[in-house]
């Protein structure tokens, strides 16, 4: 091999070196490469040579750093740009629900945690595929099928915060839903009809309720 | 899947159904090394945040009609370089900002007076930085992004046998900066 031919090779290499280091090479260019390194004593150290290139390389980028509010101020554009209609476009109640779960402080969210694991639970029960059709009773088999239960529908502003802190101070539970239209299955525990028009009152008079519908009530003296 | 490990793909999907938690999803994994790649191109770090808040509402709005014939991040460098040769065309002035400005060495040192100050990492760091636009792109993209010879061809629009031209020169002229300054590495 002349002098010529061996430059050229050594050219050829360390024009490769960048994209050996990268871990993008490869077929023949990376055996090439890998033979040079294996054969070539002065190869080891161009592969040095190029290593210090790249950190070097890397340095020199990451001293720029993007500004720190780079995410939110492009939410804003984004939301801009897309609009109301796209955003909400086939989302589902829970995953509007979702977007407004996160949107609350971060001091209250833990409450709404419970709530809305709830919801997913039921969401994958009843909605597969987030398209639901009718009314299934989580535990159906178990005490949650004799529960009294109202149907309830909120508000599509509604917090999960406020709809979890309420459930959760009136030991009531979702158990069922949503439908399509945003229904939930409400289990509502009332030993008797009076107890349970006056828990349905109370859920209805919630700034969150949008309607309320009697289910199944408990049998007094049962 | 989870979004901690759904794929650049999947997610452009999601974005291409209107999802926008999937834009910021990409947002969050890209803009970093979009912000710096147009930031290295334009020397600007005003233009490079206005630029990549565009790159990513590209993604929001070409979604739809990504093929997935290449990397998502070399998508978005593709779309990002465009961009910034864009805006550098529309720029009548010839201007330097004071970031720029503050990366000029000091003039009232030689090259070599500064390099004797400074370790060779930190030389082989200015040299790079004093590449010409073309030759230190595809350092950077190579080196920093990762990106293969195909890739820098894609980003850049040029081909192939071009890429490893601008390598094999801005790596010769590396080399060359580096001797001036008294580090030999034996090449070129």
């Amino acid at each position: 091999m002349s002098a010529a031919e061996k430059m050229s090779r050594r050219d050829e290499m360390e024009t490769l070196l960048p994209f050996y280091l990268n871990g993008s090479l490869e077929g023949s260019d990376l055996e090439a490469v890998e033979e040079w390194l294996a054969s070539d004593p002065a190869a080891l150290a161009a592969l040095g040579e190029a290593e210090a290139e790249f950190s070097g390389t890397t340095a020199a980028n990451e001293a720029i750093r993007p500004p720190a509010d780079a995410l939110s101020r492009f939410a804003k554009v984004l939301d801009a740009e897309a609009g109301p209609a796209r955003a909400q476009a086939g989302a589902s109640w829970l995953a509007q629900a979702w977007g407004r779960f996160m949107a609350v402080p971060v001091g209250v969210a833990w409450a709404a945690a419970a709530v809305l694991l709830a919801l997913i639970i039921v969401q994958s029960f009843v909605q597969p595929g987030g398209k639901g059709k009718d009314f299934e009773i989580a535990g159906a088999e178990g005490d949650l099928a004799k529960m009294p239960f109202a149907l309830v529908k909120f508000k599509p502003d509604a917090k999960m915060s406020d709809i979890s802190g309420f459930l959760g101070n009136n030991g009531l539970k979702i158990i069922g839903g949503p439908t399509a239209d945003g229904v939930f299955l409400l289990g509502i525990p009332a030993d008797n009809a009076a107890d349970y028009a006056k828990q349905l009152g109370l859920i209805a008079a919630q700034p969150f309720t949008e309607t309320v519908i009697e289910g199944r009530k408990p049998v007094d003296g049962g | 899947m989870t979004a901690a490990t759904e794929t650049d793909r999947a997610l452009v999907d999601r974005v291409a159904k209107g999802d926008r938690a999937a834009v910021r999803l990409l947002f969050m994994r890209h803009h970093a090394r979009v912000y710096r790649f147009v930031a290295r191109q334009t020397g600007s770090e005003m233009m490079a945040d206005d630029i990549a808040n565009e790159v990513f509402l590209e993604l929001w709005r070409q979604a739809p009609g990504f093929e997935g014939r290449s990397e998502v991040s070399t998508w978005l460098l593709g779309i990002a370089r465009f961009k910034a040769l864009s805006s550098l065309r529309k720029k009548k002035e010839d201007w330097i900002d004071d970031e720029a400005a503050a990366a000029v060495p000091d003039s009232a040192d030689t090259p070599e007076v500064v390099t004797m100050k400074e370790d060779k990492a930190a030389a082989l760091r200015r040299f790079v930085d004093a590449l010409p636009e073309e030759h230190r792109t595809v350092i950077d993209l190579a080196y920093y992004h990762g990106q293969s010879v195909g890739e820098i061809g894609e980003v850049l629009g040029i081909p192939v046998a071009t890429v490893k031209t601008r390598m094999f020169y801005a790596r010769k002229k590396l080399g060359e900066a580096l001797k001036a300054a008294g580090y030999d590495r034996g090449w070129p």
